[in-house]
């Protein structure tokens, strides 16, 4: 299938050094970013990453006597591509960190407890509508080091791969209604406020569970329906 | 209907060590020129990175993207000391996409990473180190900083 992918938007799109997150400023390239005609080798992308990531974990919330401590919710999840024809087979990877806001990573200094109980990643396919369903707990808000009273608002990391390498997508999905996402840094990088709003899932509440549904869309689309 | 791209955020620091082990052996799976590339990531004061992800994707030793006996796709992630490895085989093309990933990229970095020098920029061109090996050091900010793509 004849693909194309357009250039980011940079309303749609953050990049640079960001007022309030210092590692920006030691990190994002000084230099303008080159631009370069996509050729096969951009226009195509890994297919079956399950050949080289093994899936694991549709569950973080666990059973009793094993429950993770915290909020008992669901995100379902879709993956589409700029058509809105959802991605079927791809891969999702799924990580966030526990109700007190602490992760599994060994850097995270964050002197919330642990909970044995809880293991914060999860790696599924998507099903025939592109979408995937995870059980888990409501991430905690944290504190960043250094930062003079950041706190990330809860949140969960999304990762997930399109039809092509140039539509690799790496970000994070917000909780509607919490006051900190006002003030986080990373979610207002995003300059266009319906951007910005479609960052924040959407809470349907159900009778046993707080499903909170949410859509991410990868770069590209048909060349034939682009016209 | 068309739908916008959903934005990219930033990796933050704390992506989870089983994701980012044990995909970047790329061997295996075609016969081919088996060769080694290492690097270290730095950033604008000079310090070594750790942590940082790196993906690439790459042709099979006759240059298809497409061949469904060989997966192009390996990620690693720097350890203390900024370094980064994968074993691959050498592909049919001039160069390998690299994608990296970070606390503090508020969106991946698109490079490439060149075999020859040919037409392209010389800081995109691996330095050989032995008849298997090929060193390409990542340097996101400052003195002799790493071309990026911004497509």
């Amino acid at each position: 299938m004849p693909y194309v992918v357009e250039p980011r938007d940079p309303l749609t799109q953050s990049e640079g050094v960001v007022a309030g997150y210092a590692q920006t400023a030691s990190r994002w390239p000084g230099q303008p970013l080159a631009r370069r005609a996509p050729g096969a080798a951009e226009l195509s992308g890994p297919a079956r990453l399950e050949r080289r990531l093994p899936l694991g974990r549709s569950d973080l919330a666990g059973r009793a006597p094993r429950r993770a401590i915290g909020q008992l919710i669901e995100i379902r999840a879709r993956v589409a591509d700029e058509d809105g024809t959802p991605l079927a087979g791809a891969m999702v990877e799924i990580w966030h960190c526990n109700a007190a806001g602490k992760y599994i990573h060994p850097n995270d200094a964050n002197d919330a407890p642990e909970d044995p109980n809880f293991y914060g990643a999860a790696r599924l396919l998507t099903g025939e509508s592109g979408a995937i369903t995870l059980r888990t707990v409501k991430p905690g808000a944290y504190p960043v080091p250094d930062s003079g009273g950041w706190w990330r608002p809860p949140h969960v990391h999304f990762s997930v791969w399109g039809r092509v390498w140039l539509s690799r997508l790496v970000t994070q999905m917000f909780f509607p209604g919490e006051p900190l996402n006002e003030h986080d840094a990373i979610l207002n990088a995003v300059r266009d406020p319906a951007a910005r709003s479609r960052c924040i899932a959407r809470l349907v509440p159900k009778d046993h569970i707080l499903v909170y549904e949410y859509q991410m869309v990868v770069r590209g689309r048909n060349a034939a329906l682009a016209m | 209907m068309r739908l916008v791209p959903t934005a990219e955020m930033t990796l933050g620091p704390f992506f989870p060590p089983e994701f980012a082990a044990g995909a970047n052996d790329l061997t295996g799976q075609v016969p081919g020129e088996v060769i080694e590339i290492t690097g270290r990531v730095t950033q604008l004061d000079g310090r070594a990175l750790d942590n940082v992800v790196i993906e690439i994707w790459q042709a099979d030793p006759q240059g298809r993207y497409d061949n469904p006996d060989f997966l192009g796709w390996g990620r690693a992630a720097t350890d203390a000391a900024g370094t980064y490895r994968f074993k691959t085989v050498k592909p049919g093309a001039p160069y390998i996409n690299f994608l990296i990933l970070y606390s503090g990229l508020m969106r991946q970095l698109q490079t490439r990473m060149y075999f020859d020098r040919g037409e392209a920029d010389e800081r995109l061109v691996a330095i050989r180190e032995g008849a298997s090996r090929c060193r390409f050091d990542i340097r996101l900010r400052g003195d002799g900083e790493t071309p990026f793509f911004g497509d």
